[in-house]
């Protein structure tokens, strides 16, 4: 009897316990909305504009962290379960198509008509993405080791790599995405009709080693195995360090590398230029990623984040955090960014410009870089497979992916 | 004697539920995936499709050559560790004066976490072999698998010692004593008396490493990745990839249950086989 009071008593502590638990998860505060989103340089920088936020309305605003790494699919199980963040970040393209059925409509947002054409995220007829910036990438040059203006052909590119001095002519790097992804892009974009071009590939109607362009882009692929430092021994920060200290003429790359070269003492100029493929002179500039809208939040919730993003790209403060704390490109009229770094510098000119092509592996079977495109790759750097061999695996994978 | 039950009912039981809700109930849930074809979005419905995933499985390419892959590294890796777990045990049960540093020297790889102890020895295979003109481990097909296996050692051996540490402390002193009264030396002593007796650490440690290799999972993606052409994907890996990579969340599935078998099989064959070996004292 003793033992069962003791027992009893335990209980009703641990009741008590869980009681006082659930009753402080489940406050509910007057207007909260919580931020998932994968771009994580921004993260500290947000958390702060987040503060400030609140300060201005008094609804709070919780971010969620991430490594960035299983980003999608923590995303995708946030969701499914009906636990996911009001506001959240996706690639626009294959993943904004996926999760269709989880995406408010953003379109009755104020600044929609003013964003760039062709920027804002449409899915069904409906704007359902808000872009954060645009990026670009391509070949970013070392001005004392190349002139970018020689680059004209892939001729041309060729025999640069085959005569430079540099101690690494073309650096690519071993991560996905910088070792076939974006590179893979060039021959892609400059079909005459890209999107149309790549549903054939996937359907399995017309092949990559028929296609001239990407001839021309598997003979880039045998001259760096050929000239340059094998990719797959290379890291991205080794591949900017040496660019950045001068051993590197080229490295295939994207304005966010900016920041890399902030913290060498660099003493040339630089700039990016295109992947010279079939004398392409543009460089790839895209929505890398967007704002989306949880549809599954409840209608207090939506409102709360849609005054948020109105606030984040009307407000002053907001504008200031979006051009000077996170340094972005900007996407939306009457914004403007008078502190940007060179090469963040051409790809902003290039969107002016409309000197640019389209990011076509937004569109690509989701999965497939990490899959399947890059693990040929390596094997490709790593082997004396021909560029044709190459070209026919990475369309096998493609056709394979699709179905 | 009930109210001892009660109590250990009592105490188990926390453990008992989270048991429950995080191990036992998604294990049968996954069994239930297993039969449909579903990209993991509640708003996306999910085909059922019987035993097609099972059947792909087996025409799998990829997944058939990591799981041989597999098999092979595990056979590697349960023989290295075990063997230099056992040697460093019988170092440290020596009169040797550094031996409890020793041990915790030998025991500290296993706090490390195996994603860390990838990235740390991926710039040793990598950069200080490229410096030294060995060349990169992690993007050759063999060699990537001999990395793997020296990394999953230098963790796993100080961590199964513990366990051999254990049992050789329990060997009783007479035993040992009557040995050498009766004249056998160190290797007569060691395989004829030691091993006997140190079955039942046997059966754990081979079980623990058994299972951990056939699992191994953050070695491999942080240490190499799936490879050039995929020659160093693993088991774990490739049905990680096809889930969250592909979003075959059904197929994977199917790839895992099979897998769950294939473990369960081997090592429940081991621990019979290793369990029959022991002898009573």
């Amino acid at each position: 009897m003793k033992m069962g009071k003791k027992v009893l008593g335990l209980t009703m502590a641990l009741a008590t316990v869980a009681a006082l638990g659930l009753t402080g998860c489940g406050k509910e505060d007057s207007g909260k909305i919580t931020i998932f989103q994968s771009k994580t340089e921004i993260m500290s920088d947000l958390n702060a504009l987040a503060k400030a936020y609140t300060e201005e309305t008094g609804v709070e605003v919780e971010v969620w962290e991430t490594t960035g790494d299983n980003y999608y699919s923590d995303l995708k199980t946030g969701l499914s379960t009906e636990a996911g963040a009001t506001l959240f970040s996706l690639q626009p393209g294959a993943e904004s198509v996926e999760l269709a059925d989880y995406l408010a409509d953003l379109g009755d947002l104020s600044f929609v008509g003013k964003i760039g054409a062709g920027m804002a995220d449409e899915v069904n007829g409906k704007i359902v993405g808000i872009p954060y910036t645009v990026e670009g990438f391509g070949l970013i040059y070392d001005k004392d080791l190349v002139d970018p203006a020689s680059l004209n052909s892939t001729q041309a590119l060729l025999d640069f790599m085959a005569n430079s001095t540099a101690d690494n002519a073309l650096g690519l790097s071993q991560e996905d995405y910088f070792l076939i992804a974006h590179i893979l892009n060039a021959p892609f974009a400059v079909q005459s009709n890209p999107e149309g071009y790549l549903k054939d590939v996937l359907a399995g109607s017309t092949r990559l080693a028929d296609n001239e362009a990407f001839q021309e882009f598997a003979q880039i692929m045998e001259g760096i195995r050929a000239n340059c430092t094998n990719p797959v021994d290379i890291t991205y920060d080794n591949n900017c360090g040496d660019f950045a200290t001068g051993k590197t003429a080229l490295i295939h790359q994207g304005n966010w590398a900016s920041g890399m070269f902030a913290d060498y003492d660099v003493t040339f100029d630089m700039g990016i230029t295109a992947v010279p493929i079939q004398g392409n002179n543009k460089i790839s500039v895209s929505v890398p990623i967007a704002w989306y809208l949880n549809a599954d939040a409840s209608e207090k919730e939506q409102k709360l984040a849609k005054d948020f993003l109105e606030w984040l790209y009307t407000s002053k403060t907001g504008v200031d955090y979006l051009m000077n704390k996170f340094n972005f490109i900007p996407v939306v009229d009457g914004m403007e960014n008078t502190n940007l770094d060179p090469v963040n510098t051409s790809v902003s000119n290039a969107v002016i410009s409309g000197n640019t092509i389209p990011w076509v592996m937004s569109d690509w079977p989701a999965g497939i870089v990490s899959t399947d495109l890059a693990p040929i790759t390596k094997e490709f750097f790593t082997s004396d497979m021909t560029g044709t061999e190459l070209l026919d695996k990475l369309n096998d994978a493609f056709v394979a992916a699709a179905n | 004697m009930k109210i001892k039950k009660g109590w250990y009912a009592l105490f188990t039981a926390p453990l008992m539920l989270v048991f429950f809700c995080v191990v036992v109930i998604p294990f049968f849930i996954g069994i239930g995936y297993s039969f449909f074809s579903w990209d993991g979005l509640a708003k996306h419905r999910a085909v059922f499709v019987g035993f097609q995933n099972f059947i792909n499985v087996f025409q799998d390419g990829r997944f058939i050559s990591s799981a041989l892959r597999t098999t092979v590294f595990t056979l590697i890796a349960v023989l290295t560790v075990n063997i230099l777990g056992i040697f460093f045990a019988l170092v440290v049960t020596t009169k040797l004066r550094v031996r409890n540093l020793a041990r915790t020297m030998l025991f500290m790889p296993y706090l490390i976490g195996g994603l860390i102890l990838g990235y740390i020895w991926k710039a040793v295979f990598q950069e200080y072999f490229l410096n030294i003109g060995w060349g990169n481990w992690t993007t050759d097909s063999v060699k990537g698998i001999a990395a793997m296996v020296i990394v999953t050692t230098w963790q796993m051996a100080g961590y199964v010692m513990i366990v051999y540490i254990t049992g050789i402390m329990a060997i009783p002193n007479d035993v040992m004593e009557a040995a050498s009264v009766d004249g056998a030396g160190y290797f007569q002593t060691l395989f004829k008396v030691k091993f006997p007796l140190l079955m039942p650490s046997f059966t754990i440690c081979l079980f623990l490493t058994l299972s951990n290799c056939f699992k191994i999972y953050d070695v491999n993606v942080s240490l190499t990745g799936a490879g050039p052409g995929n020659a160093l994907e693993m088991y774990s890996l490739n049905i990680y990839n096809e889930i969250f990579s592909l979003s075959n969340f059904g197929y994977g599935q199917a790839k895992a249950i099979i897998f769950f078998l294939i473990i369960a099989v081997v090592t429940l064959a081991q621990v019979t086989i290793t369990k029959k070996r022991e002898v009573a004292m």
